[in-house]
């Protein structure tokens, strides 16, 4: 079996196999091929890790200070806000909405975060991309997961202050690794998306810049949906972003079970997201070589 | 059936182009209306390369600057895909193209021979083990603990040559890779090369023929994208350093037709 067999640019397959054979292989792809470069993930993520405060003298203290420090500033700034909590009811702690915001505000940004950094994601590593085999597929889960590393840091924070504030956790937390998983994958299929659309065109990187931050206040960051109409909240829905940051602040802050409809649509959007952006991706990829 | 060994390495009519576009605009109409129209010029760096190597060999390719030789490389490596034609590869390919030129700056000598163990295919554990042989064969000293922006042009090459001679691949693919090292240097690449030429299959780039005739036991030579001359490696290189003294350093051969 050869490695490498390509007739006029298109790969001989291996061998012939039904639609839904190849529709079950293109599912597991992104799995199997995580699996088979699993080394090379594991030592670009540590690089990645490690770069982000190189040549600091404090290093670490900073991924942990950052987020820290706007937690108290939140904390002062908005203790006894107004939040009401979603059955209409008032909330026991004045410190809810400090954590309403910080919650929504780490969702936003590690979503802004790989979209800033998405479009010259393949640019950075051209030089892999160009004189290496490389799998160049793997960069943007390798830069989402660096990511969600910090955004990680920053929720535990928050848990942390949630209990110290409030002086109780809700049981709703253990959910929260079945809230990261598809928020995870939507966002690197997003960046699967940007990333080959950037290698392309440097508007994309100009476009992020652009709209991310006045999507900011298309997506319930300081306030909440609640007290929109039907029509209005069915609007805010359709960016994902919503969804996301509301189940986020229901398992923890409120400690109430998120509504079911906005959890399957949050679900269906990051996998379509994902497998959209993984085919998207696929589709680019051979050319990616040759513009970048 | 012959006594010959395997191919390993077979491209047929391989052609390569390029999609010039004079401006951005002219790319994003060929995006929105490209099924209509063509908005591109088509550089074709390769055109109708066929060749074959067998397990064992040793191939030289010669040739100018820009004459295609890297483009072929790449294709070989599965890097790039061709506009046209096959290619047909069976065999771990390790490519020493451009040596370290993936080094990031500011990381360590250490934590690049990490990162590029690991894309040259190697585990972690594989590439802690081998460590000391690496800095060994690089020589360089304490450097290896510093980062490589400090490092001279001749040290990078040193420390990405040490990497590749580490893994232990099935195809070797080497790009101009040994003109930057001192003499002392290049004898121990060449060296190395020739001690990995008993057990694996060599593909030798570069455009000078010396090298080429010190290694290779067939040579190909390609002018403008094509295969000019291939055979036997004193032949080639003949006809190639004649070739050289004759024809003038013209600018027109880089022109997209």
């Amino acid at each position: 079996m050869p490695l490498l067999h390509i007739v006029d640019g298109k790969v001989v397959a291996k061998k012939k196999r039904t639609i839904l054979a190849r529709f079950a292989a293109f599912l597991c792809d992104p799995f199997v091929s995580t699996w088979r470069h699993r080394d090379l993930v594991d030592a670009i993520l540590r690089r990645e890790l490690a770069e982000r405060f190189k040549g600091s003298v404090a290093g670490w203290v900073w991924a942990i200070t950052a987020p820290l420090l706007s937690l108290i500033v939140y904390t002062v700034a908005f203790a006894g806000g107004p939040v009401s909590l979603p059955g209409g009811g008032k909330s026991g702690s004045n410190f809810d909405y400090a954590l309403f915001i910080f919650g929504g505000l780490i969702a936003f940004n590690l979503f802004t975060e790989m979209a800033y950094r998405a479009p010259s994601l393949l640019h950075e590593y051209a030089h892999f991309i160009k004189q290496t085999i490389f799998p160049a597929e793997m960069l943007p889960i390798i830069s989402t997961l660096r990511a969600t590393f910090y955004a990680t840091i920053g929720l535990a924070l928050m848990l942390v202050a949630q209990f110290a504030l409030t002086g109780t956790l809700h049981l709703t937390v253990l959910l929260l690794p079945l809230w990261f998983v598809p928020f995870v994958a939507f966002l690197i299929g997003l960046t699967w998306m940007l990333s080959a659309a950037g290698a392309f065109t440097r508007d994309t990187a100009y476009l992020m810049m652009t709209v991310a931050p006045l999507l900011m206040f298309a997506t319930p960051v300081f306030f909440s949906t609640d007290t929109f109409s039907p029509t209005l909240k069915l609007i805010f829905y359709v960016n994902v972003l919503t969804g996301f940051i509301e189940v986020l602040r229901y398992l923890v802050v409120f400690g109430q079970l998120p509504n079911l409809w906005v959890c399957v649509w949050v679900v269906v959007c990051a996998l379509v997201t994902f497998y959209f952006g993984f085919w998207f991706f696929g589709k680019q990829r051979d050319s990616i070589a040759d513009v970048i | 059936m012959s006594s010959e060994p395997e191919v390993v390495i077979r491209t047929r009519h391989l052609s390569k182009a390029y999609r010039i576009y004079a401006n951005e605009q002219q790319w994003m109409k060929q995006v929105l209306f490209g099924s209509w129209r063509t908005y591109y010029r088509s550089f074709w760096a390769l055109k109708d390369i066929s060749f074959e190597v067998r397990r064992g060999e040793s191939v030289g390719i010669l040739g100018r600057n820009g004459c295609g030789k890297s483009t072929l490389l790449q294709i070989v490596c599965g890097m790039i895909r061709p506009t046209k034609g096959e290619v047909w590869v069976n065999g771990r390919i390790a490519p020493v193209l451009a040596l370290g030129g993936t080094f990031d700056a500011e990381s360590t000598g250490r934590q690049n021979v990490l990162i590029g163990g690991a894309v040259l295919g190697l585990k972690r554990q594989e590439v802690l083990d081998r460590m000391d042989s690496i800095a060994d064969f690089a020589s360089i000293g304490d450097f290896i603990n510093q980062p490589v922006k400090l490092y001279s042009a001749g040290m990078r090459v040193r420390l990405a040559f040490a990497i590749c001679a580490h893994i232990d691949p099935e195809i070797l693919v080497v790009d101009e890779a040994l003109s930057v090292g001192d003499a002392a240097f290049q004898r121990k690449c060449m060296d190395w090369i020739d001690n990995f030429r008993k057990r694996g299959t060599l593909l030798f780039v570069s455009h000078s023929s010396a090298e080429v005739v010190r290694l290779c036991d067939h040579a190909l030579w390609i002018d403008d994208g094509r295969v000019r001359e291939q055979g036997d490696t004193a032949n080639v290189a003949r006809a190639y350093s004649r070739a050289l003294r004759v024809e003038r350093d013209d600018m027109k051969r880089f022109s997209a037709v």
